[in-house]
């Protein structure tokens, strides 16, 4: 009797221990683990993972707030958020708001990840070049997340260490959107110096870098330090010059023309969503969003648009859409900066410094390659407002215009927006309650 | 399971335990005496009215396990060790069981054919008990009775028919999910469905459909033919579902098989039936002059110039539409829904040897939707098998074969492909065709004609449900049993959007996609029985589960085709594809000791330790025990005299149960992951979940205090049973600030309780043998709050659903509209926080999808041959939100992009009108905002659900045409529904997501339904 209770006690725990062993399943379609970026090719993939979440946060989210938000886009769907954006009454729960906040954090974090996993890497398993390359692009990354929340939402929480528990990187207040600038910079300022000084239109170089610059030197009303950034573009002719006809970039599925400084790159198993806003529903769209009659009129007058027509059509029940994202597979990449950008940067620039005639020259090279008539104006105001509207073509289906109104204080007088508070986006109103060292927005 | 060496010796080691264990109480009982006379016993078993051999009927001699079947005679004999006189117990299907003393050879045993439920036999955990010794809240339904009520699955049928039982059907088409809340509901993310048990198989509930339906999903119950179902035990408190321990905190639904019965010939049943389904009603809509008016009402509200006027008259470079009265006005509803057909045939042989018995079942099921061109079809086979090997082990096996095919359809939400936003959200006035005579979308929808033309959704899901067991008698008080378990569905979906529409433009979309779940489980019971002195009851049950569960997808997308004709994507331009794998275990012991005294008194214990997987390895194990007692008061000396009162049981009982469906399989881990993480084409990574160590099992502890009752020669029975659940530690996903760069990570963060009542009562108002009336009626109440929840959380569209701490789950958030100011025509809201404006503060909680009330009234009549049954379901209480209302009542302010309502021509028009309906002010700005409580109804209801009339020819008859019985039935089912909701159906639901209930959108109503059938048996 006493051996077969030995033996039954022995059997039970030899049945639980394989039981342990049996509850230990261990996944497949994710690995699970600490030590995750361990050498070159582990880093790179990291790497791809920030630019990934990058372009997710690009694609629609982002760039809708900007573009719904000026005065060339009209909402023909069903979802009153975008209404929210045309109005001017942006509600905290907006969908788009909230949804473009987490995007841009998630690409944070995972360049957060990136920069201190590959910074501990030794020298045994990557190259110092390399790791300097993979450091700088994530510092870049970072830096464009920082610049798009300042932008957006004026100062934010700095998250510069990646969160690996969950009560990490919680409960941080909101710096001050001159504290956030400030991160922006040294983020650039750092990536400068890592990066290489090639060209590739789909991933950051240091070329990248200056562009960025010189659009933040823009913003911050730095105009020497932007006419000088945006030069070094500029005098690259080899690398980029203004495509001429104006669709040249964009037309024929071609992507990663010598117009583009940096763009996001999609393919079959990486499709953009952005051309279902846009296209008709006979080209497989919703059509959520179109062009307004003002627009329209505006870029299909031979004087004022040009070869800009390009970026609208008319679909089979004699309605206006935005054809500038238009493939089929939805490859179509996404324009973070363009040549043509850099050429506004200057002329506003130097503008800004009574270089008028330079400034003109400047403004004229984009107004030509649409094939527009050269502008001559002799007042600042009337330049300055020249290149306000010529942006407003150039960039009409971009992520430009409410920016360029709110940075240079023109949104009440264009947008008739009696409330300045409501030149920032609230923030989410769901992040507030999960967080709430989050402060709202004045205004909302 | 090949993947993992560690389970088949988990296998071994299991088998082992018990092997020794068996060893053990062999030993034990080595000592007990052997018999010294064999004595022969034969009888024969008759029915006591008509004298007829009843074969099949089970004859035991008690005290012992020996039991023996009747043959087709009537006829059984014994060898036996006994001595005369001895007892014997004789029991047989829809007969009273009869205890007889016997003290000679060759006796007559008559049988009364009775209605004493009190002896039935009802399966609950791993065994069965009779109804009077029960001490769980168990109750058992027969199928027979909605098995015909046209729907996908035998869940959605069982509506009305168990007290606290609350099923929402969702939408009128066959075969989609249905939501079942038994006592309430416990989690937030982990499952709140209850665990399925098919002849010991645990079966999986989770729709494998990945194509988009706007929400909607699968239900893979519908893969089981309701037709060979025997009967349905609803196990509802914690004693009762204790020993499923970790699966039974939503409690169990045990399905149990019909099976054959040793000695009886074979017996054929047949039942066919045909039938039509129509809609009850459609959506009132406003004609194209009606829109046209309110649209331009609506600009001339904002100061804008008329659209719809003279085609001549051109304001800002744009030409007029024509003036309202030159309006057309288009039916798309009429075109989009149809009159469907109902077809179900059912074949059935059952029969037995001596040591034999099967069951062999063949059906086909066919229900088109009222809303093209959906429809459901299911062939399915079954067969049950048992042999006895020799006295002491009997072996067998349940299995169930299904092929369910499916043309499915988006009939809600989103712009693609979505039937009711073609048919039923297209404004009226416009036309199908543009200038050049083309038919084209309109309003963003894509072109009704057009997609009936070319829908091309389709799925076909194969299902294996099956299960191998034997049953070896070591002693008579000792029973050992083991079996295997296979449920496997192996579901295959594709779609095809040809050029013509919008998911296909320009050049055609397919997709297809291969899912399969697959669960085994193997498991062990030792059960040991023993009575003293005919006081003393004692039983122990032990047992062991180990369970896998894999899933796994292959998908493929292509893109771009030559033409039309070309539908597969190996001739798609280009093509991705995608891969799937998920993978649990679980192992399970569990014990039981009851003890019963004097009939009188009855004890249980039971505990179960379940190790999930998902939990991780720091601590993958939960042990859930629980106690119940129940007194059996008519057995008391001081109830004795009293002869009206048969039956009287008081009950309670306590206990804990577990929970850990709904999360991932590896939600407590730190995760990486490659999905959605490549650029340029290069792969990539990045980190996709936190880790939780601490994560653990959600915990349900339910308190039940029961009362049965059966008075009146057993006329009436009653049941009444109150309950309390609170649930501890429930799973959910914790939202993280968007700072930390993640969404949430699974904690066991929320506490839940459900507290309510529940009331069945069954009356055989008249017992004659010409006619008979019976009375079944069941209401239950739950009270349902979330007890803990630190941050809010919201779902549904317009974030119309809200779970908030102190609030029950599903409750609706709204902005309160208080009246429609007669001066101005504008919407005045409950201010809540008093600040003077209306924010988002001001939404507030307005009701919930929990009824006050809901249950089932049926009454069955017989009289001759004829038979009469009428089932009413009902919800009091509850509330729904019309969404489809809120969308056709804008006004003019969404002019050509959406449909307007009848029920909007009620607007305010002039200074003093009296009305809820508003005048126009644009879209979600005041008085047409998302979210406003105008659109939140009132979902009560009583609803008809069936109605049946039968004939059976007289026995007489039946006998010249070499039948055993002939019957003919009509029936109908939801002819009436009585309900001041404005919608279609008060139970529609936009989602299949089981925290998205109750909001209507683009939903096909349940049809009113006619069938005639034929049911022959010989």
């Amino acid at each position: 009797m006493k051996s077969l209770k030995y033996i039954l006690l022995v059997s039970f725990c030899m049945t639980l221990v394989c039981c342990n062993k049996f509850l230990d399943v261990q996944p497949k379609a994710s690995i699970s683990g600490e030590n995750i970026i361990v050498d070159e090719t582990s880093a790179n993939a990291a790497l791809n993972g920030v630019y990934s979440a990058l372009r997710t946060y690009y694609s629609v989210d982002f760039q809708s707030i900007a573009y719904l938000s000026g005065d060339n886009i009209q909402w023909t769907g069903s979802q009153s958020q975008v209404q929210e954006f045309i109005n001017h009454q942006v509600n905290a729960e907006n969908a788009t708001i909230t949804s473009a906040w987490k995007g841009i954090y998630v690409a944070i974090n995972r360049a957060n990840q990136v920069i201190k996993n590959v910074e501990e890497l030794g020298d045994d398993v990557i190259a110092e070049s390399v790791r300097n390359r993979i450091s700088g692009e994530a510092h870049f990354i970072r830096a464009l997340a920082y610049f798009d929340l300042a932008r957006t939402w004026g100062g934010v929480p700095l998250i510069t260490q990646p969160t690996l528990e969950v009560k990490d990187n919680t409960g941080i207040p909101r710096s001050t959107v001159e504290e956030t600038y400030e991160l922006v910079l040294a983020d650039l300022d750092l990536a400068e110096s890592l990066l290489p000084e090639t060209t590739n239109r789909f991933q950051a170089t240091r070329k990248t870098v200056w562009a960025l610059k010189a659009r933040y030197y823009l913003y911050n009303k730095n105009w020497h330090e932007a006419e000088n950034y945006a030069t070094r573009l500029i005098n690259d002719n080899a690398n980029y010059e203004l495509l001429k006809p104006y669709y040249a970039f964009f037309a024929d599925g071609v992507t990663g023309t010598r117009e583009s400084v940096f763009e996001l790159f999609y393919n079959a198993n990486e499709l953009n969503p952005h051309r279902g806003q846009w296209q008709p529903q006979q080209n497989g769209g919703t059509r959520q969003w179109a062009p307004n009659n003002t627009f329209v009129n505006l870029v299909n007058d031979p004087a004022i648009g040009g070869s800009r027509s390009a970026l609208v059509a008319k679909d089979n029940q004699n309605r206006w859409y935005g054809n500038l994202y238009y493939r089929s597979p939805a490859t179509d990449p996404t324009y973070v900066i363009r040549i043509a950008e850099l050429y506004f940067i200057r002329a506003e620039a130097r503008a800004e410094l009574g270089l008028l005639e330079e400034a003109q020259a400047d403004l004229n090279a984009v107004r030509s390659r649409a094939g527009i008539a050269n502008v001559t104006t002799s007042s600042l105001a009337d330049l300055l407002i020249a290149i306000e509207n010529e942006r407003r073509l150039e960039f009409g289906l971009e992520a430009h215009r409410w920016f360029d109104l709110v940075r240079t204080n023109r949104a009440t007088s264009v947008l008739n927006i009696t409330d300045p508070n409501k030149f920032l986006m609230p923030l989410p109103a769901e992040q507030l309650l999960v967080d709430d060292t989050l402060e709202q927005n004045p205004g909302y | 399971m090949q993947n993992n060496p560690g389970n088949a010796q988990t296998f071994v080691h299991s088998f082992i335990f018990f092997l020794l264990l068996s060893c053990l109480t062999n030993q034990l009982s080595a000592q007990e005496t052997k018999p010294l006379i064999n004595a022969t016993l034969s009888g024969l078993v008759l029915d006591s009215l008509t004298k007829e051999p009843l074969p099949g009927a089970l004859v035991q001699i008690e005290g012992v396990t020996h039991s023996v079947s009747t043959d087709e005679a009537g006829a059984f004999s014994f060898i036996t060790g006994q001595k005369f006189p001895f007892t014997l117990i004789i029991s047989y299907i829809g007969y009273d069981k009869k205890r007889i003393v016997i003290n000679h050879d060759k006796a007559e045993i008559l049988l009364k054919p009775g209605f004493n439920q009190l002896n039935d036999v009802v399966v609950v955990g791993y065994t069965t008990q009779q109804r009077k010794n029960l001490i769980g809240s168990v109750t058992k339904v027969n199928p027979a009775e909605s098995k015909d009520i046209p729907a996908g699955g035998f869940d959605a049928q069982l509506q009305g028919k168990v007290a606290g039982v609350q099923i929402s059907s969702n939408t009128g088409v066959p075969g989609e999910a249905v939501n079942i809340r038994l006592r309430g509901a416990t989690s937030i993310n982990a499952s709140n469905d209850p665990l399925y048990v098919v002849d010991g198989v645990f079966l999986n509930t989770n729709s494998l459909q990945t194509v988009n339906t706007g929400g909607k999903a699968t239900s893979p119950i519908a893969d089981i033919n309701p037709a060979d179902i025997e009967s349905i035990e609803v196990l509802k408190d914690a004693e009762a579902t204790a020993l499923y321990g970790s699966r039974g905190a939503n409690g169990v639904i045990i399905i149990t098989t019909k099976r054959g019965n040793f000695n009886q010939k074979a017996k054929i049943n047949l039942n066919v039936s045909q039938g039509i389904a129509k809609a009850a009603k459609l959506w009132d809509l406003t004609t194209g002059p009606e829109h046209a008016e309110l649209v331009n009402e609506y600009y001339r509200n904002i100061g804008q110039p008329e659209p719809f006027r003279s085609v001549n008259e051109v304001v800002n470079g744009v030409s007029g539409r024509g003036l309202p009265s030159e309006q057309q006005t288009y039916d798309r509803l009429g075109e989009a829904f149809r009159t469907a057909s109902l077809t179900n045939a059912d074949l059935s042989v059952s029969g037995g040897a001596a040591g034999t018995r099967y069951y062999l079942g063949g059906g086909y099921n066919k229900q088109e939707s009222i809303l093209k061109p959906i429809s459901f079809d299911r062939v399915s086979f079954k067969v049950n098998l048992d042999q006895k090997i020799n006295d002491r082990v009997q072996i067998g096996t349940s299995n169930t074969f299904g092929r369910t095919g499916r043309n499915q359809a988006r009939a809600g939400d989103g712009p693609q492909g979505g039937l009711l936003q073609a048919a039923l959200h297209t404004p009226t006035y416009l036309s199908p065709y543009n200038d050049q005579g083309l038919l084209v979308g309109r309003a963003g929808f894509d072109n009704l004609t057009l997609l009936l033309e070319n829908y091309d959704v389709h799925s076909t899901s194969l299902r294996y449900i099956g299960n191998l067991y034997a049953d070896i008698e070591i002693l008579p008080e000792l029973k050992f049993r083991s079996t295997f378990s296979l449920d496997y569905n192996n579901y295959n979906e594709g779609e095809y959007w040809n050029n013509q529409l919008i998911a296909g433009s320009p050049n055609g979309l397919a997709t297809s996609a291969i899912g399969q779940a697959t669960t085994w489980i193997n498991e062990q019971t030792l059960t040991y029985r023993k009575s003293w002195n005919n006081k003393h009851v004692f039983g122990v049950l032990l047992g062991n589960t180990l369970q896998g569960s894999t899933l796994e997808r292959t998908s493929a997308t292509g893109r771009g085709f030559a033409s039309n004709d070309f539908k597969l994507i190996s001739s798609a331009a280009t093509s991705t594809s995608s891969q799937d794998w998920e993978k649990y275990n679980l192992a399970s012991f569990f014990g039981r000791i009851d003890y019963a005294f004097a009939d009188k008194y009855l004890l249980d214990f039971s505990i179960r330790a379940d190790g999930s997987s998902r939990f991780g390895s720091a601590d993958p194990w939960g042990f859930f025990p629980a106690v119940g007692a129940a007194w059996r008061v008519k057995q008391e000396s001081f109830l004795k005299d009293i002869t009206f009162i048969d039956d009287l049981k008081i009950r309670a009982s306590y206990g804990s149960t577990g929970n850990q469906n709904g999360i991932g399989a590896f939600a407590a881990r730190r995760l990486w992951s490659g999905v959605g993480s490549s650029y340029q084409g290069i792969p990539g990574i990045s980190p996709e979940q936190l880790p939780n160590q601490q994560l653990r099992w959600e915990r349900t502890d339910q308190l039940n205090i029961g009362l049965d009752a059966s008075l009146f020669k057993e006329a009436l029975d009653i049941s009444f049973n109150v309950y309390r659940k609170y649930t501890k530690d429930g799973l959910l996903p914790v939202t993280l600030a968007a700072t930390t760069g993640f969404d949430s990570y699974t904690s066991n963060a929320a506490e839940i309780s459900n507290k309510g009542f529940e009331l069945a009562i069954n009356s055989r108002n008249i017992r004659k043998q010409h006619f008979t009336w019976q009375t079944s009626f069941n209401i239950a109440r739950n009270i349902n709050k979330i007890e803990k929840l630190d941050n809010p959380l919201n779902y549904g569209s317009r974030d119309l659903i809200l779970f908030q701490e102190g609030n029950p789950l599903y409750s609706f958030w709204v902005y309160h509209q208080l009246y429609v100011d007669p001066q101005t025509g504008d919407v005045v809201y409950e201010d809540v926080n008093s600040d003077g404006r209306i924010t988002t503060a001001d939404r507030k909680i307005m009701g919930s999808i929990w009824p006050d009330f809901y249950g089932g009234l049926t009454n069955t009549i017989t009289y001759k041959g004829f038979d009469a049954a009428a089932f009413f379901v009902f919800s009091y209480g509850n509330e729904i939100y019309n969404h489809n209302r809120f969308f056709g009542e804008a006004g003019g302010a969404r002019d050509a992009a959406r449909v307007i309502f009848a029920s909007n021509l009620d607007r305010w028009q002039q200074p003093g009108d009296i009305t809820d309906v508003p005048r126009t002010d644009g879209v979600n700005v005041n008085n047409y905002k998302d979210g406003g409580s105008r659109w939140l109804e009132d979902g009560s209801y009583l609803r008809l659900r069936s109605l049946t009339i039968g004939y059976t020819l007289p026995k007489s008859v039946s006998e010249k045409l070499h039948l055993e019985k002939l019957r003919f039935y009509l029936q109908g089912n939801n002819l009436f529904t009585w309900t001041n909701y404005t919608g279609l159906d008060p139970e529609a639901a936009a989602s299949s997501s089981p925290n998205e209930q109750g909001i209507d959108l683009g939903t096909p109503p349940q049809p009113r339904s006619f069938q005639l059938g034929v049911n022959v048996t010989l």
